[in-house]
């Protein structure tokens, strides 16, 4: 069950090129319990995503004002809010907002958050100092505050949410990509590369990046758990995603004046909020498990 | 040690010459106008005109940039659109109550984190281990602010044990009772954050070669793990503790909300939603130097823990 | 206890066996490996990483942690069997009867504590003592290693010390409380020539005056050629070839030995002749289940049934127990080496 020996038992070859992922560390991937637990409810969440409009038994943002704060019946699987409109189907394309937050953001802040990074460790000098002392000031701002004044300053929109988040996590990839770039760049591999002949845009795409994805791709799992959070904090805040497109936080605010009476409806949303948050620190921590144990030494406790 | 201090003191002010930089350019990224912003849709032009030359907005960027720093270091923060009242002081007198929610709540968290991350890596494993590591995962994963209203339900509503809303009258006792469910929420939230890089970091120094070295040398279990280990991971706790105060000032906002209690978040929710934004200014303003000059605390305390960093 | 036999060893080990959980079943790191080292005496273990030489020694210390696991065999200490100790009696022999220095002196000592600390802490592990005796003891412990003006070192931190000198402090650490044998594990090389050289001589000396017994693991056959009077070569977890060091480099009857002997580059072959290498990767632990592991890449292979089939043992191939564990190492004989 366990991957193949420990640090300490087994000779290290430090310095072997790992392109990942090899057929083997998949395989290794795959014996992970947390991974492939992860995994899967997150597959099971983009299906229900993708599928919404088939697997909502109604439309989500039909209003029914006769039968506001219905029970639970065949219609209405979880009942009904203040408005009469079906909670499940709200539950469910609510999904399609939070996913769509969390990919968006990973693939923004991953990008630009891996550039900028790979950009400050690699050339240093001038460039890497300006780098980090931008990082430095931005990461000086609380995530959630600088996402919340930034969709304060925007105007409240899926747009907005997107670009705040991404903007308040690109800072965090740059600083982890920064690390690892600055723990390649001295590895005989690169200097061989360079004694070669190879430019340095080449050594940087084809043999840095690679090498340093490990870590990051962690922080990139973390960075859609935290833009889920974050989402839905500020759209239960009003500043997110404007009624009626049901999202998980607003569908939580909505809940919130009823819930002594109804606690259902802020609970559920709770609930898969909270799902999709596991299943994603549980992708991140089983992929930190598996691409160990180069990786824990370089961004030890802070791979965030 | 005096240089040492110097350059964290150097820092501190180059950073928080950014963060006010990154604020200036950040309030001026709202697309159209500030002033048209402040006053809605229905504004006159002429409102407008004078908001306008009023914040000097007429100036070209820079200079408006240069005021404004000026402005800033002399504790000019602008006044509220809303109240006329300078901006600093709407801001410092809801800074007490923020800061008692910030304090006991990472004072908790701590206390609770730190213990049961050091716990788990000592029985790393075991069942133990991963009960607290399944707990500290659901504790990262329900938004902090469910977990806020689960609880005014279930302490407030039903139990009846504590208040539901307020911060309460002034008084020293009943602000404190009014203060003990935000603040355990917000501390058990980012317990489980504190407990999971706590064991993060244990694990990393176990992993060390020297502690194979003592282990090989015959000195106990106990005695490797509770001194020779967590000496050195002190820092990194310490740097987990300083990077979850951080992310926990946005969790406290959250917490205020949904308790209504007073604070700097509140105050800055209903600036946000009154568009009063040099109230949201200063508010980003004064909590991200916080941050900074917590930060940089931190780093000046790592440089007296490790003897490494001590120049010779 | 009186002993009339001459000579026991003090350090013995039979036929250990230590395994990791692989994909499909437990996998041998340590093979049925057979030591033993004598008083005084410097035994050298030779061969490439992942040949198991370290982890023969992990294993007879009781330092192989979960999911690996000493499987069998005994592991003698002055005729004290170690393996089927508890964590806590096996901790009372470490550091005091058998002792281990490893390789990357760097990351061994704990970087917040003083050199002092560290030192008192080991002596402290196994004898009661009070702080200031147990001060006095480590400044003379670092003076026996040759660290210059101890008093004032104690309190300095492993990061105020060059390479050598922290490999010396941990050989004081080892050495502390006079163990019968010290296994240093590649003890040298992460430091420099000039230093390695002072490292060993500094060991030499220890085994010389108290009569320590000493397992040096190295990669390195010029070290083993100056300082080691026995060696063994092993090869995937196994011990291929074994004897007094005069006598296996002047005659090596393994081929992976004479593969390795004839892989040093010398002053005198020409500057522009190739080097000499040994073709392949030593196989992963259980990859080979029957037959000879180094059948693929031996010189002499010709794919024959025995190599391929069966596991060659250790036998008596030359006196002063010179032993081999290959079908076929008469043909080795003929052409003995010039040394």
């Amino acid at each position: 069950m366990t991957p193949f020996p420990a640090k300490s038992s087994t000779p290290e070859a430090t310095e072997t090129i790992t392109l990942p992922p090899a057929p083997g560390r998949l395989r290794v991937m795959f014996q992970h319990r947390g991974l492939l637990i992860g995994a899967i409810m997150l597959a099971a969440l983009v299906l229900i995503a993708l599928f919404a409009p088939w697997l909502a038994p109604n439309s989500p943002t039909a209003t029914n004002l006769m039968e506001t704060f219905a029970p639970p019946s065949w219609t209405y699987p979880l009942g009904t809010d203040q408005f009469g409109r079906c909670l499940l189907s709200r539950l469910i394309w609510g999904t399609q907002v939070s996913l769509q937050v969390a990919l968006s953001v990973v693939v923004i802040s991953l990008t630009l958050g891996s550039i900028l990074g790979s950009l400050a460790g690699f050339s240093g000098g001038l460039l890497e100092k300006v780098i980090s002392w931008i990082n430095d000031v931005l990461l000086a701002f609380p995530g959630f505050l600088l996402a919340l004044a930034i969709v304060a300053a925007r105007g409240s929109s899926l747009e907005s949410i997107v670009i705040a988040v991404s903007v308040a996590y690109i800072p965090r990839v740059a600083v982890v990509m920064h690390a690892v770039v600055l723990t390649i760049k001295p590895r005989p591999f690169v200097e061989a590369s360079r004694a070669i002949g190879l430019t340095n845009l080449r050594i940087l795409l084809v043999h840095v990046i690679p090498n340093a994805m490990p870590p990051v791709i962690v922080v990139a799992t973390v960075s859609a758990a935290t833009a889920i959070l974050a989402e839905a904090g500020l759209s239960f805040l009003g500043l997110g995603v404007q009624p009626p497109t049901p999202t998980w936080g607003n569908i939580i605010s909505d809940g919130q004046t009823s819930i002594v009476e109804h606690p259902l409806i802020s609970i559920s949303a709770g609930l898969c909020i909270a799902m999709s948050v596991i299943a994603l620190n549980l992708m991140g921590d089983g992929l930190r498990d598996t691409l160990d144990p180069q990786m824990r030494r370089q961004t030890g406790a802070k791979a965030l | 040690m005096i240089r040492s201090f110097l350059s964290s003191m150097i820092r501190l002010v180059v950073t928080v010459v950014g963060v006010v930089t990154v604020t200036f350019f950040l309030m001026r990224a709202i697309p159209g106008d500030p002033a048209l912003y402040m006053l809605g849709d229905y504004a006159t032009a002429d409102a407008v005109a004078s908001l306008q030359a009023k914040l000097g907005l007429d100036r070209p960027i820079l200079h408006q940039y240069g005021l404004f720093l000026k402005q800033t270091l002399t504790g000019d923060l602008g006044s509220s659109v809303v109240t006329g009242q300078p901006a600093l002081d709407e801001i410092v007198s809801n800074l007490p109550w923020s800061i008692s929610l910030a304090v006991l709540g990472m004072a908790i968290a701590i206390v609770i984190g730190v213990p049961l991350g050091i716990t788990s890596a000592r029985y790393q494993g075991t069942w133990l281990d991963r009960a607290v590591m399944v707990t500290a995962l659901l504790g990262i994963s329900f938004p902090v602010f469910w977990i806020g209203l689960v609880a005014i339900l279930g302490f407030s509503h039903w139990a009846g044990l504590f208040p539901t809303l307020g911060a309460g009258n002034g008084e020293f006792w009943n602000e404190l009772y009014h203060l003990i469910l935000p603040a355990t929420v917000l501390g058990i939230s980012v317990a489980a954050y504190i407990a999971r890089l706590t064991r993060s970091a244990m694990l990393e120094v176990l992993g060390q070669d020297y502690v194979r070295v003592a282990r090989a040398m015959g000195i106990s279990e106990g005695r490797i793990f509770y001194k020779l280990a967590l000496r050195n991971a002190l820092v990194p706790i310490l740097a987990v503790i300083s990077v979850t105060f951080a992310w926990s000032l946005g969790n406290a906002i959250l917490i205020e909300v949904v308790f209504s209690r007073p604070g700097l978040g509140s105050t800055i929710m209903k600036a946000v939603l009154s568009r009063d934004y040099q109230l949201v200014q200063a508010g980003l303003l004064v909590l991200a130097t916080a941050v900074v000059t917590i930060n940089t605390l931190f780093n000046f305390l790592y440089g007296i823990i490790d003897p490494r960093l001590q120049k010779r | 206890m009186s002993n009339v036999t001459p000579v026991r060893p003090v350090l013995d080990i039979r036929s250990l066996r230590t395994v990791f959980p692989g994909p499909s079943g437990p996998l041998p790191i340590v093979n049925d490996v057979s030591l033993s080292v004598r008083a005084g005496e410097m035994l050298a273990v030779v061969g490439e990483s992942g040949s198991g030489k370290s982890m023969t020694f992990m294993s007879a210390l009781g330092l192989i942690e979960k999911p690996g696991k000493v499987e069998s065999g005994q592991v003698l200490v002055d005729g004290v069997d170690l393996v089927p100790l508890s964590r806590q009696e096996m901790r009372a022999h470490r550091g005091r009867s058998i002792s281990m220095i490893f390789q990357d002196p760097l990351s061994g000592l704990n970087p917040v504590f003083t050199v002092g600390a560290q030192l008192i802490e080991v002596l402290h592990a196994h004898r009661k003592m009070s702080r200031s005796a147990a001060r006095k003891e480590a400044i003379e412990l670092l003076e026996r290693v040759q660290i210059p003006d101890p008093h004032r070192r104690l309190d300095d931190y492993p990061h105020q010390f060059s390479g050598g000198m922290r490999q010396r402090v941990l050989t004081a650490m080892a050495t502390a409380h006079q163990p019968k044998v010290l296994i240093a594990d590649e003890p040298t090389t992460a430091l420099d020539v000039t230093v390695q050289a002072q490292v060993l001589d500094l060991i030499d000396n220890l085994r010389r005056d108290t009569g320590m017994a000493v397992v040096l693991i190295t990669h390195d056959l010029g070290l083993v050629a100056r300082h080691a009077d026995r060696m063994s070569v092993m090869y995937s977890g196994r011990v291929v070839e074994e004897g007094k060091v005069s006598q296996v480099f002047a005659n090596p009857r393994h081929p992976y030995t004479r593969s390795l002997l004839q892989s040093i580059p010398r002053l005198d072959t020409p500057v522009d002749a190739d080097l000499m290498t040994i073709r392949g990767q030593p196989p992963l632990p259980g990859t080979i289940r029957e037959g000879c592991a180094f059948e693929s890449r031996c010189f002499l292979g010709r794919g024959r049934v025995d190599c391929l089939r069966i596991r060659p043992e250790l036998q008596t191939v030359g006196k002063d127990v010179h032993l081999s564990a290959c079908h076929f190492h008469e043909s080795l004989e003929e052409t003995a080496l010039s040394a």
